[in-house]
């Protein structure tokens, strides 16, 4: 799994920012196509949820994806072949 | 099956500001409704006029999007003419507390089998914020440009008092214990209330010192006190701050209900 922001969807409130345990999101720096300063990620791979959903069979905090007004947070399946990072921190 | 699963994907994303906490009473909203394990066929939601009501738009179900402060009467027909039909209403501050007040006291005295979310913003957002019957003492709106100087209405103590069943009062930064709170009340036979009070940074914040989104939502964090504490401090004679906003599961009954499922 690996974290997505949907950058048609969000508007840059920045409440994901708050909310993170692990601190992965930080504020946006630079606007995209709409204007939007959508929040940048910050070693993503720390993510409990994109290690461990698969194991657990259910959304482990999802503390983002529930307060993100925009519905613009989810967590997809990487793509066959694709190359994944992983992050072990003590 | 996730709260994704019920939302209009060719609609998103949706008419709300940049930071608008609507969106995610609407997410905790479906999240409850999608553990239920409901059939969308089954489920209605229900709204009346304002920025909360606009979300019963972004979501697959049948919904009905009816006139100003009417949404718990609309409910109400629905709930009668088939009971096994499962019903939500959407609904704000100015719609229920304001237009709609006496429908929802007589929606709580009959208690219904519905479960009733009230997206509280504290004030009328969507006609360019006007002062509404919760704009707390104090606060700056258009129509009270030097402070409002009416107390604030207290829905949940209104809906005890009218007898409504399920009772519970959150914000929108306690993502977790709002979905609990919502999961409860669908659960619960007879009328169930959910407050939301949700940060509205267009209408409220930016007169009221909460120039960012964040802002408003860590006044939330920091002012919120859970029930059972402040139940303590009174009990114990202490003073609880005047600006305090109470949260937590404020009524749990088993009145008769109407409409429940046979």
């Amino acid at each position: 799994m690996k974290l997505h922001v949907d950058e048609k969807r969000c508007k840059g409130c920045n409440l994901c920012t708050l909310v993170c345990p692990y601190r992965i999101f930080r504020p946006g720096k630079r606007p995209n196509q709409k204007g939007v300063f959508v929040p940048e990620l910050d070693r993503p791979e720390r993510c409990p949820n994109t290690r461990l959903q698969a194991l657990y069979g259910r959304t482990l905090c999802g503390m983002c994806q529930m307060i993100c007004p925009d519905q613009a947070i989810s967590w997809e399946e990487e793509k066959k072949g694709e190359k994944r990072k992983v992050a072990i921190e003590f | 099956m996730t709260f994704s699963d019920w939302l209009r994907v060719d609609r998103l994303p949706h008419i709300y500001c940049a930071g608008c906490g609507n969106g995610t009473v609407i997410n905790c909203t479906l999240s409850a409704v999608d553990q239920m394990g409901w059939k969308k066929e089954e489920t209605v939601f229900v709204s009346g006029i304002g920025c909360s009501s606009r979300a019963p738009g972004y979501i697959v179900t049948d919904s009905l999007h009816t006139t100003h402060g009417r949404a718990l009467a609309f409910a109400t027909g629905i709930k009668l003419a088939n009971p096994s039909l499962n019903v939500v209403v959407f609904t704000g501050d100015g719609d229920l507390a304001a237009i709609g007040g006496n429908h929802f006291i007589h929606a709580c005295r009959r208690n219904i089998d519905i479960t009733v979310v009230c997206m509280n913003n504290m004030i009328y957002g969507m006609t360019g914020g006007q002062g509404s019957p919760t704009t707390p003492r104090m606060a700056l709106s258009t129509t009270t440009p030097y402070g409002s100087v009416e107390p604030a209405f207290d829905l949940c103590e209104l809906a005890i008092a009218a007898g409504a069943n399920y009772v519970s009062r959150w914000t929108s930064y306690h993502v977790k214990e709002l979905t609990r709170a919502i999961l409860a009340g669908l659960r619960t036979p007879g009328l169930s209330f959910i407050e939301a009070l949700v940060q509205c940074p267009t209408n409220y914040g930016r007169r009221n010192r909460y120039r960012q989104a964040i802002d408003q939502i860590e006044y939330f964090k920091e002012h919120g006190m859970l029930v059972e504490k402040a139940r303590r401090l009174r009990e114990e004679g202490k003073e609880i701050p005047p600006d305090t906003i109470i949260l937590g599961e404020l009524a749990r009954r088993n009145r008769p209900a109407m409409g429940v499922k046979a």
